[in-house]
């Protein structure tokens, strides 16, 4: 019965709207997102840029922070992401004054040197801002620079540019000649090239699953009762496992099989630079990817959509997620480099480099995505649970919301 | 094992609210009609055998099996719910197919079953149309089908004839007749002709209580010699409707010809008539007021 079921329940959903709606979505995203992604070739000496990549040179750091700690405390105006969030900080008089210490210790200048630096850095610019690195005073050790950066993200109430974990998000740099070739030869050797552009591909389109599937979810468990098809699907001999889980591996599937087709693209573009440039490439790589980092964010989306749909019989699972996946891409932002996965239900790695970052943030990366399979996992089955009683005519949630509703009224 | 439904002292509450009073019921093969006004309790007794809704308090036994055993019950009960309906975009076949799995029955089953069914409802011309396209008369017909689809020894038809024309009723009450031949088919309605056309054994619900169980011979007898009709003008109509149930008016120009239902004759001009089901039930609902 399950085989069946599932096979009818794939088909439904390829004759949605909101599925197709969904892949136009995916197509639309992929094509302005990747579409016109180049693949690598080695990196030549005297090419005009060899891109930026995330250092983790104290120096670097501390140059980077110090200069966006003297631009922010020029304009007396500072961001912060205390919960994901943008926020915008203005200090008090006294806070200001204190990060204008800390400023002057960590860069050996006074005020009026910070301030003519500025006007200076502000009156070359022309076009974009870009960011302004400023050296630390001789001297200063790593360890007093982080003490220093902890107290203005204290003073700033946490969530700054300058909090203990944001720090190594300020090293980004121009790579070098030699920074590129080692970053190329990591693609190639250690990523077999379509490695890095699958991470990167999963990068992209993990942003849009994060909040795309309770969409299918959600209209899927809630057509049931549009249709008024409850009562007639509640008296069938089919058990309630059965029903919920075929309609999800359904969904999974159905959400999978887009992102699979579209991994052919990137994936033969890399075949073909392999083929000319003689490197051995991993044929698999997009498939490990969609798998393996994609597939457990779409297992939870999906999850969710249907348990607080069959829950309440209302769309709230849309507007959970929706905050959900909010909170997670402002705060993914952090890392957008790749390497600090932390639990976000978003994992970021936007570059088809910083294989380091990739290799050392592995085991966490894997912990993230087994935990959100495990919550899938028992989402699902407490689904389950309330669907089996909903068809004994238990847990009429949303006959007790318009009741409630009725009874003020 | 036995093919009858055994309901003893069941009571349902929804809330604080009593909707089944010390229910006691004995149902076997063949039609059932289950008779009573809008919220008499039709369809929650209705719910509670299809596993809908669980009971509060009694016993209730499907062929043998308890009813809060739904995995059990499931496999014996066809349901026709009063709003009954199908995802629209699914063709006549498609859906039948689709509720053949949800059934349990295999593909060669289903196969072998469906185009049997839709032939015994009239469908199987229109098996490949959508469902949102076939008129209400057609939908009930797809109803009835899906119901004995995995064929279930009890079918549970709730309301079926509402908002369907005179020629749909008609087949629709004749297809019941042919499918009760070989099982139990509870009908829930308020409209006392299809129990007429088609019931031999009725039950009476008021207020969630049953107030009669049995043939419709022994209904139509309890009216008997209580049933009159007389040809009156049209402005003693409305003192007539205060003393006596009207079960019946026919405007002939000035005058009316009422049909109304009194314990002994109330006038001279007043004639004593044959009961019918409708009368009966009438009667029925009448005297029970009249006891309250």
């Amino acid at each position: 019965m399950f085989g069946q079921l599932f096979l009818k329940e794939c088909r439904e959903t390829a004759r949605s709207l909101i599925y197709w709606i969904l892949v136009g979505i995916m197509l639309f995203f992929f094509a302005t997102q990747l579409g016109e992604t180049e693949i690598a070739r080695e990196p030549e000496k005297g090419q005009e840029s060899y891109g930026m990549h995330q250092s983790e040179d104290p120096d670097v750091i501390m140059r980077n922070t110090l200069g966006t700690l003297a631009d922010e405390y020029y304009r007396e105006s500072y961001t912060t992401y205390p919960i994901g969030f943008a926020k915008t900080v203005k200090p008090d008089k006294k806070e200001q004054k204190r990060i204008g210490e800390i400023l002057e210790e960590a860069t050996g200048l006074d005020q009026g040197e910070i301030k003519k630096t500025m006007e200076e850095y502000y009156g070359s610019v022309t076009g974009l801002v870009a960011e302004m690195p400023m050296e630390p005073v001789d001297g200063l050790t790593y360890k007093r620079f982080k003490e220093l950066m902890k107290e203005v993200d204290e003073l700033l109430g946490g969530g700054s540019h300058y909090g203990e974990q944001y720090l190594a998000a300020n090293g980004i740099e121009p790579m070098t000649y030699e920074d590129a070739i080692k970053e190329y030869h990591l693609l190639v050797e250690k990523d077999g090239l379509s490695g890095g552009y699958a991470r990167l591909f999963s990068d992209y389109m993990v942003i849009i699953l994060g909040i795309l599937p309770v969409f299918l979810a959600t209209t899927r468990e809630m057509r049931d009762r549009r249709a008024k098809m409850q009562e007639l699907i509640y008296t069938r001999r089919a058990k309630s496992g059965t029903i919920v889980v075929s309609r999800y591996l359904s969904m999974i599937v159905m959400t999978l099989l887009p992102l699979f087709l579209l991994s052919f693209l990137p994936l033969a573009e890399c075949i073909k630079v392999a083929a000319s440039d003689g490197i051995r490439i991993d044929h698999l790589a997009y498939a490990k990817y969609i798998l393996g980092w994609l597939l457990p964010t779409v297992m939870i989306v999906t999850a969710v959509g249907m348990f607080l749909t069959d829950l309440t019989d209302t769309a709230a699972a849309v507007l959970v997620q929706g905050v959900w996946w909010f909170v997670s891409v402002f705060t993914g932002v952090q890392g957008i480099d790749g390497g600090a996965y932390g639990w976000n239900l978003i994992p970021r790695h936007n570059t088809e480099l910083n294989y380091k970052g990739f290799h050392d943030g592995f085991v966490q990366l894997v912990s993230n995505r087994v935990l959100y399979v495990s919550f899938a996992i028992i989402i699902v089955a407490l689904t389950v649970g309330i669907y089996s009683q909903k068809r004994r005519g238990r847990l009429n949630v949303r006959g007790k919301i318009l009741a409630d509703r009725k009874s003020k009224s | 094992m036995s093919a009858e439904i055994r309901i003893k002292g069941l009571n349902q509450y929804y809330g604080k609210k009593q909707a089944l009073k010390n229910v006691n019921l004995t149902i076997e093969t063949g039609m059932f009609g289950l008779l009573g006004r809008n919220g008499a309790g039709k369809t929650t007794l209705m719910k509670v055998l299809a596993t809908l809704l669980p009971k509060s308090e009694g016993s209730v036994t499907i062929c043998g099996k308890n009813v809060e055993d739904a995995a059990k019950i499931r496999k014996i009960v066809g349901y026709l719910p009063q709003e009954f309906s199908m995802y629209g975009n699914m063709t006549v076949y498609e859906a039948m197919d689709y509720l053949g799995v949800l059934s349990g029955l295999s593909k060669s089953q289903r196969k072998q079953r469906i185009p049997k069914l839709l032939c015994k409802v009239n469908l199987q011309e229109d098996q490949k149309k959508k469902v949102k396209t076939l008129s209400g008369g057609m939908k009930r017909r797809l109803g009835i089908a899906q119901a004995i689809l995995h064929n279930p020894k009890v079918l549970i038809v709730d309301e079926p004839t509402a908002g369907l024309d005179p020629e749909e009723r008609v087949r629709f009450r004749n297809l019941l007749c042919e499918i009760a031949e070989e099982r139990i088919v509870i009908l829930s309605t308020h409209i006392v002709g299809d129990i007429e056309a088609t019931c031999e054994e009725i039950a009476v619900l008021d207020e969630g209580c049953v107030i009669y169980q049995g043939t419709v011979a022994e209904l139509i007898k309890m009216a008997e010699g209580k049933v009159y009709s007389a040809e009156i003008s049209k402005k003693e109509l409305d003192l007539l409707k205060k003393r006596y149930v009207v079960t019946s008016m026919l405007t002939l120009g000035n005058n009316v010809m009422v049909r109304f239902i009194a314990d002994r004759k109330p006038f001279d001009s007043a004639k004593l008539c044959e009961a019918g089901v409708e009368d009966a039930y009438m009667y029925l609902m009448h005297g029970k007021r009249g006891e309250d």
